[in-house]
């Protein structure tokens, strides 16, 4: 693996092979010969002159005929495999066990590199939280490797500089014993990282340590520091619970737990001995978890709070005379409902933006219950901190403080706006800020170090339970950069500072290159058996937290962002063009209401709304989202960056403004329209509920998404299949007959289990090489994901005959794309049989034979064809599409700043698309056909009688796996051979719950659904969601 | 042998006893070749022709602009979008077969009826269709993705052993639409052979006696020349009547054939063929009324023309309507919920500004010709006729984009807004459409004067044939009573 960087360092020299190396004279003379051996022949004469003329022409009729001679062939350098490294073969990718930390949780990945690219990120199986599955994050996370917007150098003073100066400026001028000096840190689980911080501060006793994370779960750490004393973090088994109990907790949605909550919740989902788990749900906004909630109740914040405090919240006790919130006639109905299941809970979780007490209060309320030690755990976190973000900024305004080192993160567009956190730093005589794009940040320190991406330097952390991971780089840094470890190092004084030896020393401060231990760490990833879970008694002390929620006008929440997180993936096209789970909303931040709310302030979506917290206001769209607590208005942060970013420019708007150190999850706010309108890019159209359409929509609902209750299930497990009747019915053409089929592929997706949590969607983003379009694109309605999740809202009737928007009665989460139709009707109408079906069953797109004319698409029932309407890699998405939508940049390869970048990340087993040309789902045809090869390879070599007894070349279930499944941490999604009787896809297709879409088209979908199974408490309806 | 003098005023009375005289004022071969191609000889046109060409120039010019735009940036500049994968284009493209029907419905249905007052509108209703067929052909071809490839469309021998793929209905509307436009071609130009040679013998220039000389393929006028021109004639009109109705209902087939409610629907075929019938008579209408006014054609494309083309307007645009009506008296009762979701939400859903300008045009306004009043008056016909082809564009409008916005799935509906691009295009289509028809007029004859000849009384001096001016028992009463039903 080599640097993709220019060669700076001038003593390296660049040789065509060893041979010029080692014999560099002989080798020279051979090489500065003008002719070659045999050219003499083409300057004889005689008959020689006729093969020359020969050659000639014919290469002038190469050169001259059609478009071969005009076209200007990008200028490419090929350099010899000469010497292949052991075990590679090219064009077999090849993967590596590493992690990534997010949010102070190491997610533990696979990571797939081609010929020395990372292309693709996948679950490290041996991971205890992600058992091969992943999220969203971590699966975009590889475009961010080859951003042509990240950093690419050293800065002093926005000058471009060097490390050595870098480092010679801070031997000189960091004043001794950490004096006057703050460091600001993100959280981290790495105990690399933490060795450093001991061995700075050893060296720099005096200095400020602070761990800030805007969007850390500081509440919780605060009440469990009280309930336990130290920091903790509880760890949920959500597959054990039989009755859970939500507190705002999106514990199924993004965020650094979601992958193993994902996991255990979906296991706790299936039907045991007619059984499964019960999930009832507080929460003000609509979340993932709540989408799938068997009951559930939007509340205020301060309605909330007042459940949360009541004594008798375990005991079904009246609500009405809670002090501080008054509960509404059908909230109160909830609450008598649920109260001997609120007796009955297993398991009690608590969100992010409760204040402490609550926390507190659910620490107490699990171990009342007996939980602990069986659904919930606590694991020791270590934290440096001994001082707070607060105390940094009052003591640089005050002078005290003049060196600010900054170690990721980006302070100063995410520090609560009181603090006046970016001007004061601006100030402050020495600053710097390690950071992956010179953003906000930088932009006001000193100095910038530009930090290296977590797959090009060596790294560990911990997992949710505490096991030590180890993660290895995949490539060299591109652009240099160091890692914050590294950086660490350097500002301790460290005597060795790369990473991988810091990493390795970490793990045994003895352990060599060779040690077996290190070595097995490093290829699994994960170091066995160093989970580190406790179950520690509540301290009884009176724990009480000044927390006021609320108070006059509206409540303004704000929540993480599913695509940004809290504006680290901003400019990650990927998660911008990613529809957020619940809105189905790309490209930019909404200020979400109920419908109700939106109605009281007279604004629908995309009506521009002005919302005022103390002295601070924003303008932002609204977006009516059901299920929403009234008079409450969600505000997603991390968008509106000022970081000019290809991908961030312009996304959204930033409601850091509007979050102070004392509210810094929910504030009471004043909202007003203010008349004027930014259209929201949804991908998923909105009607008014008693409009033709939404009365169409609701209408078809129960055929295409069928739920049913589990004492339903317990009656009749078919039910699913007797919601919709099927006709029999014959084909016009003579059906496809599948004629010596070795395979036959097919999928099941369990609606029970999914939670859309878009894991599935970025992976087929990574794999199939999908295009972003930009936000105006998507307006037009011309994203390309391949896969899209469908999001559905059933209303209950508003009892004249409509549907009232206010009462939502259950969220439809499906995952939808192409159905591999045995009768596919897209293939019937193309005029170039450009779409055709294999033996094997697959719907085969050959997109070189494709002219466009778009036929499939209108004749395709799931409409999950795609369109390039442009060359979308060769188009910025920023880029106006205003009078002149001819891309400058359009007949030239290397595009502005970093085409071949971006390229870098590319399947080479996929088709990159050009314009004009139809795609769609594959079924990852290249993973097929990998498995394919290697069991055919396999089964050559086996004797006569293995042949005989294994005819058909049997691929064993579960070796291919498609991205989507891969991806997916609830295992929703399962895909292998049908012919196969025992394959776990035949096996879900026979179960009762699984139907097809549309099968009245008599179209023989090879993809079924699974009905989705709610458990409410009286068994007749699917969520109740009781909004006032 | 009585010549019935000529009614100088109309011949839109009935009298079964009595045909109408089909062509006014005119009494001798020559004064009406004079008078049919005084527009030709003049030195110089009209100077309102010479403003409707630079207009229809720049029209035209525009549409090039279009498309090179679209081929060097990429179908996105179109609002086509995931679900409305087709828009303008192929509304356009339909909506222009259908207006090229009408000439070939006139000139081999109604020759081989026997209908001889088709002869005054057949030649330029001819170049209509022509003209139409060369705009509708231009969207199919620049609509696909990947314009450069539009031949694989055609089944052509090639290395790579490929042929279309011959279900889908796409690729028989490159047969039918290629056929249609073959044959329309050829018995448009075999008409005119005559009348280009009589232009060869009358003009005064050598480059047109050489350009008429080449394309009238020596003609001489002698019996064996009129024979086989007859006879030509007359199997190109049969070889042409089954495409009349072969091209639209092909052309529905791209609908009809995908399973999309709102397109998959059997009655397509013939309620596509009569909307074209109708769309293109109307357009036939738009087209002939100003010209006779410009080009002083009153005395051959008479009233009695437009009436009748008044009352085939009715006609189809009635079964039009009934087959609005059939679509969502079968959408009910199907009972299926998709199907019928699509037809209500034509009517009632977001596009029902298009639904209602469909049937107000298309249903509401024919009607007028119950009324002999409207069918008689210029301006009322003109006004309907406009209607007519605006309401037939958004039929297209309606069918193509209502049904793919929203189909099955609710969450892949989308709506669709067309471009500038789009919009432009479409009228620069017109653009197209325009120079064609004006450089007819001014360089070929506008009308069949032969055949005009040939249904004059003059034309059957023996009284043996069935022209209307010979009739027994005429009198000048009956004569009378026609001038009084104005």
């Amino acid at each position: 693996m080599s640097s993709v960087n220019e060669p700076k360092n001038t003593e390296r020299m660049w040789w065509r092979s060893l041979d010029e190396a080692i014999v560099p004279n002989e080798f020279k003379s051979t090489n500065t010969d003008e002719f070659p051996d045999g050219s003499s022949e083409l300057l004889a004469t005689g008959n020689d002159r006729r093969h020359f003329l020969k050659i000639m022409g014919a290469s002038m009729a190469l050169a001259g005929l059609g478009v071969t001679g005009c076209r200007r062939w990008p200028k490419e350098h090929i350099v010899p495999y000469a010497h292949r490294p052991e075990g590679t073969m090219p064009g077999i990718p090849q993967h590596y066990a590493s992690c990534f930390d997010f949010g102070g949780i190491s997610q533990g990945v696979l990571v797939t590199s081609n010929d020395g690219r990372p292309t693709k990120i996948e679950g490290n199986p041996t991971h205890p939280d992600s058992k091969g599955a992943t999220d969203a994050f971590t699966q975009s996370s590889i475009l961010d490797l080859y951003d042509p917007d990240r950093s690419r150098g050293v800065e002093y003073d926005g000058k471009k500089s060097s490390l050595p100066a870098f480092k010679e400026w801070i031997s000189t001028y960091l004043p001794n014993q950490g004096k006057g000096v703050a460091v600001v840190v993100e959280p981290s689980s790495s105990p690399t990282f933490h060795r450093m911080r001991r061995a700075f501060m050893k060296k720099n006793p005096q200095a400020m340590w602070v761990e800030y994370a805007p969007l850390a779960n500081t509440n919780e750490r605060e009440a469990l520091g009280h309930a336990f004393g130290g920091n903790w973090m509880p760890v949920h088994d959500f597959s054990k619970a039989k009755t859970i109990l939500s507190i705002d907790a999106d514990f199924l949605g993004a965020g650094p737990a979601q992958v193993p909550n994902t996991r255990g919740w979906s296991e706790g989902r299936k039907v045991n001995h007619g059984h499964m788990s019960r999930l009832l749900m507080i929460e003000t906004a609509l979340s993932v978890t709540g989408s799938k909630a068997d009951e559930r109740l939007a509340l205020s914040p301060a309605q909330i709070l007042a459940f949360s405090l009541h004594d008798g919240a375990n005991d079904g006790a009246n609500y009405d005379s809670v002090e501080g919130a008054s509960f509404t006639a059908a909230q109160q109905a909830w609450l008598k409902k649920t109260a001997k299941d609120m007796g009955n809970v297993d398991l009690v979780v608590a969100g992010a933006n409760q204040p402490p007490v609550v926390h507190y209060r659910v620490a107490k309320w699990n171990e009342m219950i007996g939980a602990v030690g069986k659904t919930v755990w606590y694991r020791p976190v270590e934290n440096g901190s001994n001082a707070t973000l607060a105390d940094v900024a009052s003591r640089m305004k005050d002078g005290t403080i003049e060196s600010v080192i900054v170690i990721g993160g980006n302070p100063a567009f995410t520090a609560p706006s009181d603090l006046g956190f970016a001007t004061a730093l601006k100030e402050v005589p020495l600053s710097v800020h390690l950071s992956y794009y010179t953003d906000e940040t930088s932009s006001v320190c000193k100095w910038h170090v530009n930090q290296s991406h977590w797959l090009e330097t060596w790294s560990d952390g911990q997992s949710l339970d505490g096991t030590t991971c180890i993660g290895q780089p995949l490539i060299e840094p591109l652009f240099g950069g160091l890692s914050s470890s590294e950086f660490l190092a350097i500002l301790a004084g460290a005597e060795v500072t790369d990473s991988h030896t810091l990493v390795r020393r970490t793990f045994n401060p003895n352990a060599d290159l060779w040690n077996p231990a290190w070595r097995t760490a490093v290829h699994d990833g994960v170091v066995a058996n160093t989970a580190s879970l406790e179950t520690p008694p509540v301290n009884r002390k009176s724990f009480t937290d000044n927390s006021v929620v609320g108070g006059v006008g509206m409540t303004a929440l704000f929540t993480s962002s599913a695509s940004v997180w809290d504006g680290r993936f901003a400019n990650n096209g990927w998660m911008q063009e990613l529809p957020d789970a619940l809105t189905k909303l790309t490209w930019d931040n909404a200020a979400l209401l109920s419908p109700a709310t939106a109605k009281e302030l007279g604004v629908k979506q995309g009506d521009m709304l002005k919302v005022t917290v103390g002295k601070e206001s924003i303008e932002i769209a609204a977006l009516p989202v059901p299920g929403t607590a009234d008079g409450c208005v969600i505000l997603p942060l991390g968008y509106g960056r000022t970081f000019k970013g290809r991908v961030c420019t312009g996304a959204g708007v930033d409601i850091y403004p509007l979050r102070t150190s004392n509210n810094t999850w929910a504030a009471s706010a004043k909202v007003v329209a203010t008349g004027g309108t930014n259209p929201l890019a949804t991908t998923q159209l909105h009607f008014g509920v008693n409009t033709t359409p939404g009365k169409g929509t609701q209408e078809r609902l129960p055929l295409l998404f069928r739920e049913g209750t589990l004492d339903q299930y317990n009656d009749d497990p078919a039910f699913a299949r007797h919601i919709g009747h099927t006709l029999h019915s014959l084909s016009i053409f003579e059906e496809q007959q599948f004629e010596g089929a070795q395979y036959k592929w097919g999928m099941s997706i369990d609606l029970s289990t999914c939670t859309g949590c878009n894991a599935c969607v970025a992976a087929c983003h990574a794999e199939n090489n999908i295009p972003i379009v930009g936000k105006d694109q998507v307006l037009m309605g011309r994203e390309m994901h391949w896969l899209r999740i469908d999001r559905y809202f059933a209303f209950g009737s508003d009892g004249h005959g409509g549907y009232d928007g206010n009462n939502l009665e259950s969220v439809m989460i499906q995952p939808l794309t192409c159905h591999h139709c045995e009768n596919a009707p897209c293939e019937e109408v193309c005029p170039v049989a450009a779409t055709v079906h294999d033996t094997d069953g697959l719907n085969v797109m050959v997109y070189n034979r494709c002219v466009g004319t778009r036929y499939c698409s209108n004749n395709c029932p799931f409409k999950v064809r795609r369109f390039n309407y442009f060359d979308y890699f060769r188009r910025d998405p920023l880029r106006s599409t205003g009078l002149l939508q001819v891309q400058p940049d359009y007949y030239v390869k290397a595009q502005s700043g970093g085409k071949t970048l971006r390229a870098m990340q590319f399947n080479p087993d996929v088709t990159v698309r050009m314009r004009g040309v139809m795609e769609k789902c594959t079924y990852c045809t290249q993973r097929i056909q990998r498995a394919k090869i290697a069991t055919k390879n396999a089964w050559v070599k086996k004797t006569e009688a293995q042949k005989a007894a294994d005819p058909r070349v049997a691929i064993a279930d579960g070796s291919i796996v498609t991205a989507c499944e891969q991806a997916c941490p609830a295992g929703a999604i399962v895909f292998g051979d049908l012919m196969d009787e025992k394959s776990r896809v035949s096996i879900l297709h026979n179960e009762k719950r699984s139907y097809e879409m549309l099968e009245e088209l008599n179209i023989k979908a090879r993809t079924r659904y699974l009905a989705r199974l709610t458990n409410p408490i009286d068994g007749s309806s699917a969520v109740e969601g009781a909004t006032h | 042998m009585t010549t019935l003098p000529l009614n100088t005023k109309t011949n839109t009375g009935e009298d079964p006893r009595q045909r109408a005289q089909l062509v006014m004022k005119h009494t001798s071969f020559g004064a009406v070749t004079d008078d049919i191609l005084k527009v030709n000889e003049s030195s110089r046109p009209p100077k309102s022709w010479y403003f409707a060409l630079a207009v229809s120039f720049a029209m035209m010019s525009m549409l090039g602009i279009m498309i090179g735009y679209l081929i060097f940036t990429g179908v996105g500049v179109w609002g086509n979008n995931n679900p409305v994968a087709w828009g303008y284009p192929i509304v356009n493209f339909v909506f222009w077969v259908g207006i090229g029907h009408a000439g070939t419905l006139i000139s081999a249905i109604l020759f081989l009826f026997r209908q001889k007052w088709r002869t005054a509108i057949n030649r330029f209703a001819e170049a209509m269709t022509i003209f139409a067929v060369i705009c509708a052909g231009t969207f199919p071809g620049i609509h696909i993705g990947r314009i450069w490839l539009a031949y694989w469309l055609f089944p052509i021998p090639n290395q790579m052993d490929m042929w279309p793929q011959f279900r889908s209905p796409l690729l028989w509307d490159v047969f039918a639409v290629g056929t249609y436009f073959t044959v329309s071609l050829l018995f448009w130009y075999l008409g005119m052979i005559p009348d280009i040679a009589t232009m060869r013998d009358r003009t005064t220039t050598k480059v047109k006696a050489v350009v008429y000389g080449l394309l009238s393929l020596g003609w001489r006028g002698s019996m064996r020349h009129w024979h086989r021109y007859e006879r030509a004639y007359l199997l190109l009109a049969a070889l042409a009547t089954p495409l009349v109705l072969s091209v639209h209902s092909v052309v529905s087939f791209d609908f009809a054939v995908a399973q999309l409610p709102g397109w998959h629907t059997t009655i397509f075929p013939p309620y596509f063929v009569a909307g074209a019938i109708f769309s293109g008579f109307a357009m036939v209408m738009t087209l002939a009324i100003p010209a006779r006014q410009l080009w002083g054609l009153k005395n051959f494309i008479t009233m009695r023309h437009l009436e009748n083309m008044c009352k085939v307007i009715l006609l189809t645009g009635s079964m039009v309507g009934y087959a609005y009506s059939m679509e969502f008296f079968i959408a009910w009762y199907s009972g299926e919920i998709y199907e019928s979701f699509t037809f209500i939400n034509r009517a009632f859903g977001p596009y029902s500004w298009a639904y209602w300008i469909m049937v107000s045009c298309n249903v509401i306004t024919p009607q007028i010709f119950w009324f002999k009043k409207a069918r008689n008056s210029i301006a009322i016909m003109f006004t309907a006729s406009l209607l007519v082809n605006v309401g037939m564009w958004f039929e297209r409008f309606v069918i193509v984009v209502t049904s793919l916005a929203n189909d099955f799935l609710p969450s892949s509906w989308g709506m669709y807004e067309p471009t500038w691009v789009d919009v432009l295009t479409f009228f620069g289509s017109f653009g197209l459409f325009m120079t064609f028809f004006l450089l007819f007029i001014r360089f070929l004859p506008v009308l069949a004067i032969s055949e005009i000849k040939a249904i004059m009384p003059q034309a059957d001096p023996h009284g043996h044939g069935h022209s209307c001016y010979e009739m027994e028992g005429e009198t000048d009463a009956s004569a009378k009573e026609a001038e009084e039903d104005e």
